[in-house]
């Protein structure tokens, strides 16, 4: 040791003088200080690769199951999106109407708000159409008289509107009858509702799972580091610098859960999709699933990240202060 | 530097620590702060690093008075401050060379910034050699020199040491001790407790003895047990 005794001392006196850090310095270090922890915070997650596997793992799975409901409810939404424009009302007219009391009527159902277009088809037509179509027509020669009404097809604006309309129609003197067409698919619309409630209630309860989850990992974490908090802390490290590899495991926890639910649901979305297409077939539809896409992708890693984050900060939160030096 | 104004410390379950210790440290002095376990070295040493609050007194550092210092500005004022433990409170989980740099990682010095007050740091202590080794793999001696390394790397005003010598032979003792006078020399303040009686009568300088949380005795001939 002597034989650095002169060496020594000149570089304690050099640094005694001291030297102030610029602000350029402090935010170069700073960003490096980041990066350093961010790798750091991975490599410590790879240096336990089942227990940081089973984390991601059940992050994934309870991101995925929200997520596939959400798609499917998309997808039955968009399905039933196609046919809402052709849900008709068919409006039946008192048979023995006379033409002006038709006319009338037309006009009538013309004036109600909502409606986009009235189409007039006469109980003469709809026979002849009927005798075309049915292939009974030499059978319906021997009819004395023509059996069907009278008729307008109204074309509801919105499909939303088509119940009220309804109703308003059957005020309407001399209608014997109106028929919404398309009431299945007030049906679905409620289901597809009562679907949408459920993804968030799923969601949100799956979510609290994952904050959960975060938290007791990192709650690990912060109890095999407690020595290292400790000595931190008395060298003078603030409580942020402290906090920040936790913060940066939870999110990469949370971001690594979201991109294996998004393999999952790729795969989920490849394997349905050769069933889907050929029951689309069968009934001559050109529909096929829409799956994630890159906004959804973009939403899941999102929440992922940020649920991640929520869960590391509560942990940190609370086992942090406990830590003191003694 | 340090003045410790009519201090008193009760731990919660009424334990008193310190009872109305008086002191003064002038800036680049080096004293000794010694009695029995259990007279109150450890707990001023706590108050001076801020873990413990006096229940009563002033503590000031350069005029600046520690109990109106508030939480949030705590980190700040350890970076002022060495501490050398007698446990060394090392992280074997990496090398001397991280140890040593973690008080100017904390600061956020530059990475260069840091490479070389840290290789300085250990050149002063005579380890610079073992810079890439891992603590564990160090001599008891070593090891606290490490933690020397690691009390003044960041510059601090005051170096503080509990029981630096405690596990260390007679000779590893004296070298550490020179290590802390070489410090002084360049304008730290040193307070070091111990009760090795042996090496501070052979250094001839300030004592402070506390008996029961009293300053019993405060001055440069001591007369021993």
């Amino acid at each position: 040791m002597a034989a650095t005794n002169s060496n020594s001392r000149d570089s304690v006196q050099r640094g005694a003088r001291g030297k102030v850090l610029s602000r350029g310095d402090r935010w170069r270090s700073y960003r490096y200080h980041h990066r350093a922890t961010l790798k750091t915070s991975a490599g410590k997650m790879l240096r336990e690769p089942l227990q940081s596997l089973l984390t991601i793992l059940v992050i994934a799975i309870a991101l995925t199951l929200p997520a596939a409901l959400y798609l499917g409810v998309e997808n039955i939404s968009q399905l039933s999106s196609g046919v809402d424009s052709s849900a008709q009302i068919s409006v039946f007219v008192k048979k023995g109407a006379r033409d002006a009391a038709v006319k009338n009527i037309g006009e009538q159902l013309e004036g109600l708000s909502g409606v986009a277009s009235v189409r007039y088809i006469s109980a003469q037509s709809a026979l002849e159409e009927f005798k075309a179509l049915s292939g009974f027509g030499s059978a319906l020669q021997y009819l004395d008289n023509n059996p069907l009404p009278d008729a307008f097809v109204v074309q509801p604006l919105l499909f939303s509107d088509a119940p009220k309309l309804v109703a308003e129609i059957r005020e309407i003197a001399l209608i014997d009858d109106v028929q919404l067409d398309m009431a299945w698919l007030q049906r679905l619309d409620t289901l597809l509702d009562i679907g949408r409630k459920l993804v968030l209630a799923l969601g949100a309860a799956l979510g609290l799972g994952v904050i959960l989850v975060v938290g007791n990992t990192i709650r690990l974490a912060i109890q095999s580091r407690r020595d290292e908090i400790t000595v931190v802390k008395l060298v003078g490290g603030t409580d942020a610098y402290v906090r920040r590899p936790f913060l940066y495991t939870g999110l990469l926890y949370g971001l690594f859960g979201a991109l294996v639910a998004a393999i999952l649901l790729t795969s989920l979305g490849f394997w349905l999709d050769g069933p889907v297409d050929k029951l689309a077939g069968l009934y001559q539809s050109q529909y096929s699933i829409s799956g994630l896409g890159f906004g959804g992708f973009v939403m899941l890693l999102l929440i992922g990240g940020s649920v991640g984050l929520i869960g590391a900060w509560l942990a940190v939160g609370q086992h942090l202060r406990n830590i003191k030096p003694s | 530097m340090i003045r410790f104004d009519n201090l008193s410390k009760r731990y919660e379950g009424g334990f008193e620590a310190l009872r109305n210790v008086s002191f003064e440290m002038e800036a680049g002095e080096m004293a000794f702060l010694t009695g029995h376990s259990g007279a109150g070295k450890s707990t001023l040493l706590k108050l001076l690093m801020l873990i413990e609050r006096p229940t009563s007194g002033n503590l000031l550092i350069n005029g600046k008075n520690l109990n109106r210092l508030p939480h949030a500005k705590v980190p700040f004022y350890r970076r002022q401050v060495g501490v050398v433990f007698q446990n060394h409170q090392l992280l074997f989980d990496r090398s001397v060379f991280e140890n040593v740099a973690l008080p100017l990682q904390v600061a956020g010095y530059s990475r260069a910034d840091i490479g070389r007050r840290v290789r300085a740091a250990l050149d002063s202590v005579g380890l610079l050699d073992r810079e890439q080794q891992n603590p564990i793999a160090l001599s008891g001696g070593e090891q606290q020199r490490v933690g020397v390394a690691r009390a003044v790397v960041h510059k601090p005003k005051i170096l503080l040491a509990d029981e630096p010598t405690g596990n260390l032979d007679p000779q590893l003792s004296a070298e550490i001790m020179a290590l802390f006078k070489r410090f002084q020399d360049v304008g730290v303040t040193v307070l070091v407790a111990t009760h090795d009686i042996d090496l501070i009568n052979r250094m001839n300088m300030r004592i402070m003895r506390l008996n029961q949380g009293q300053m019993e005795q405060d001055g440069v001939n001591y007369g021993g047990y």
